[in-house]
């Protein structure tokens, strides 16, 4: 235990930070108790005001009770004042380490640090250091993988850049309207104790009666349509602006930097080592767009939070992700856009199944309690009514089945409304499972999962054939598969899986 | 590379017969807190008897077969085997489910052994990995063979480096 490090406190600037918050949280509270006054419903703002104030008070006596120190084989943290905790994370189970700054945080030069360690409870971050001390912090922790800072990290090569041609596409949404809606709602019950009525406002706009519904409607979605789309924009902007992916160090210890931000910026590191694949993530929507998004699978980060989430890139082409794609991963593979095989018909027919007898068990349940007298008679044919769309979307989840090996890399992609294709190193596989219900049995499929240490930890390609899910951890994991796989004596006894192995290229 | 007819060839062991009494008593036993807690508010409170009818009545014979026929199909599913360099088994009865551990990505092994299997001298073998759903629990080993068994498995697994996963 000796040689472990002084405790070390946190940037005193955390102190300024906090009175400079309590004087802030202060003025709403004034204004609604002593300039205004009147029987108006100013609690919220005393309320907001004296949330403030706490939570700046709570934050003081965190930074007075936080001590953290860095040994040579570990990382330790004491914090609390009634209830304390000790925490402790070894230092070779550090995964990544990354900072961030709000904005009154960065006016005051100070950077949340962010340790991960894999499990979401051994994480923790040190909320905050000055600037100097966190960059110093991070290069002791991930020596080798170079420091973000860009003058102390000569080695790097830009992957991406933030593009103008990028904000378009990552604005366009059905959801723009309700990015004033939202606002506009929390405006209305701010000003209201100010005596502004802004429904009143509203109404003295239009001749909404002459309008109609329909119009109405179509009016304000029309207007409120624009705007949403240019706050779109502008929080598009404030979040990735300067935005730009680098890859840091000399190899091996080379590292994916990413960072972004106008106001706070964040800065990610992942150290390649950790790194263990990629994956396109296209909602329905975008898919139709030719849009994906781009997410890293590594193990070690949290599952919470920037980091965790795990997405690399904003909203691209699929063409120009590609791009990135095969620019990550650095070997020359390009996994993702390897041809899938296709899984057999049966998959169909099972995915059409659960679209008609989905809807068709909830309204026999339904039905049940109609029969003993719980529910009145026209309740339960409703679930039926749903069908028109669950049976396209059955045809949908169907099409996007599909799984492959390419090189060092295996594939699967699968799910309806957000279909994801997902590549894995084969090293990264940590075990299989198959499953099999009866009716797969009768159809010679099996789902087959592949459980791992990084990213969503565990991915699925659902319904292959019996083969093609056996040939799968045959070429992912040969050695391991020899062990429980075998040739069946008599090819004969199976017909059904030999019909279901054709291999179709997508 | 996928010749005709690949198979995935059955576990080499059985788990303990009285691993039938096992999960009888089990079902049993749920079966009757479940149905006798829904049972006794169904007979007291008469304005729920619409809402409880149709669930009781599904329950009870989803009970049923748990009591008569889950405990003697499993059986005869459920195979379990531990190699030099993985942990493999098969579970399952109406669904099927193989799962394969290479040793070296094990991360522990418990043993478990609840208040039926204490009486009945059976324990749970655990294998955990880093992906919550690349665990394995092998139920219902006899408890002398389930300590052989991880005691093996502790030895083997110390003795093969893992990957820092």
């Amino acid at each position: 235990m000796t040689g472990e490090g002084a405790w070390r406190r946190l940037s005193v600037r955390v102190v300024h930070l906090d009175l400079v918050r309590v004087a802030l949280s202060c003025v709403p509270g004034y204004l609604g108790a002593v300039v205004l006054n009147d029987d108006g419903p100013v609690w919220a703002l005393v309320a907001g005001s004296a949330a403030g104030v706490l939570g700046a008070l709570t934050d003081l006596l965190r930074w007075m009770t936080t001590r953290y120190r860095i040994g040579p084989d570990r990382v330790e943290m004491r914090s609390g004042w009634a209830a304390r905790r000790h925490r402790t994370v070894a230092r070779d189970r550090i995964r990544s380490v990354d900072s961030s700054a709000k904005a009154l945080q960065r006016l005051f030069r100070l950077r949340v640090v962010h340790v991960g360690s894999g499990e979401h409870d051994s994480s923790f971050k040190l909320n905050a250091l000055d600037r100097r001390h966190a960059a110093l912090l991070e290069r002791e922790l991930l020596s080798g993988a170079a420091a973000p800072e860009p003058e102390e990290a000569p080695a790097e090569t830009v992957i991406a850049r933030l593009r103008w041609q990028w904000v378009p596409l990552n604005i366009v949404t059905i959801w723009a309207v309700f990015l004033v809606a939202g606002p506009l709602f929390s405006l209305y019950w701010l000003l209201r104790p100010f005596g502004v009525d802004l429904l009143g406002v509203a109404r003295g706009l239009a001749d909404w009666g002459s309008l109609g519904v329909v119009g109405s409607v179509l009016l304000c979605a029309a207007v409120g349509y624009p705007i949403g789309v240019a706050a779109a924009a502008g929080a598009f902007l404030l979040e990735n602006w300067g935005f730009e992916l680098v890859r840091a160090g000399t190899p091996p210890a080379t590292a994916l930097v990413s960072r972004r931000g106008l106001l706070g910026t964040r800065t990610v590191q992942r150290d390649d080592r950790r790194l263990r694949g990629l994956a396109f993530r296209e909602p329905l929507a975008w898919r139709w767009l030719g849009l994906a998004e781009t997410k890293v699978v590594t193990t070690g980060l949290s599952q919470v939070g920037d980091a965790g989430s795990g997405a690399l890139l904003p909203r691209l082409r699929l063409g120009e992700a590609r791009e990135v794609a095969a620019r990550v991963l650095a070997d020359g593979h390009r996994p993702l856009e390897a041809p899938l095989r296709r899984h057999p018909r049966g998959a169909l027919v099972r995915r059409l199944g659960w679209a008609a007898y989905g809807p068709a068990l909830l309204a026999g349940l339904l039905l049940l309690f109609t029969l003993s007298g719980a529910l009145p008679g026209w309740v339960w044919p409703l679930p039926l009514t749903v069908m028109p769309v669950t049976l396209p979307m059955a045809v949908v989840a169907y099409r996007s089945l599909g799984h492959t090996t390419a090189g060092p890399y295996l594939v699967v992609r699968g799910g309806a409304l957000h279909r994801e294709t997902v590549t894995l190193r084969r090293g990264a596989v940590i075990g299989w499972t198959f499953e099999q219900s009866i009716l797969q049995r009768w159809g010679g499929r099996m789902t087959v999962g592949i459980p791992t240490a990084a990213g969503d930890r565990f991915y699925r390609a659902p319904d292959a054939g019996t083969e093609q899910a056996l040939s799968l951890a045959r070429e992912a994991t040969p050695e391991l598969a020899a062990q429980f796989i075998e040739e069946a004596s008599d090819p004969g006894v199976r017909p059904v899986s030999a019909r279901t192995d054709r291999v179709m290229c997508d | 590379m996928s010749g005709s007819g690949l198979r995935l060839r059955p576990p080499r062991h059985r788990v303990d017969p009285r691993f039938v009494l096992w999960r009888t008593l089990q079902a049993l036993l749920w079966g009757a807190g479940v149905l006798g807690t829904l049972g006794a508010v169904y007979t007291l409170a008469e304005v729920t008897r619409p809402w409880l009818g149709p669930v009781l009545l599904v329950l009870a014979a989803i009970y049923l077969v748990n009591v008569v026929l889950m405990p003697s199909w499993r059986y005869r599913v459920h195979r379990w085997e531990a190699t030099g360099d993985a942990v493999y088994a098969l579970e399952g009865w109406l669904t099927k489910k193989w799962r394969i551990v290479p040793i070296s990505r094990i991360q522990s092994i418990d043993t478990e052994r609840g208040l039926l299997q204490q009486a009945l001298g059976l324990a749970t073998v655990r294998v955990t990995t880093a992906s919550g759903e690349g665990k394995i629990s092998i139920e219902g080993l006899d408890a002398r063979v389930a300590d052989e068994t991880v005691d093996e498995l502790r030895r083997i697994t110390a003795a093969t480096p893992g990957d820092a996963t």
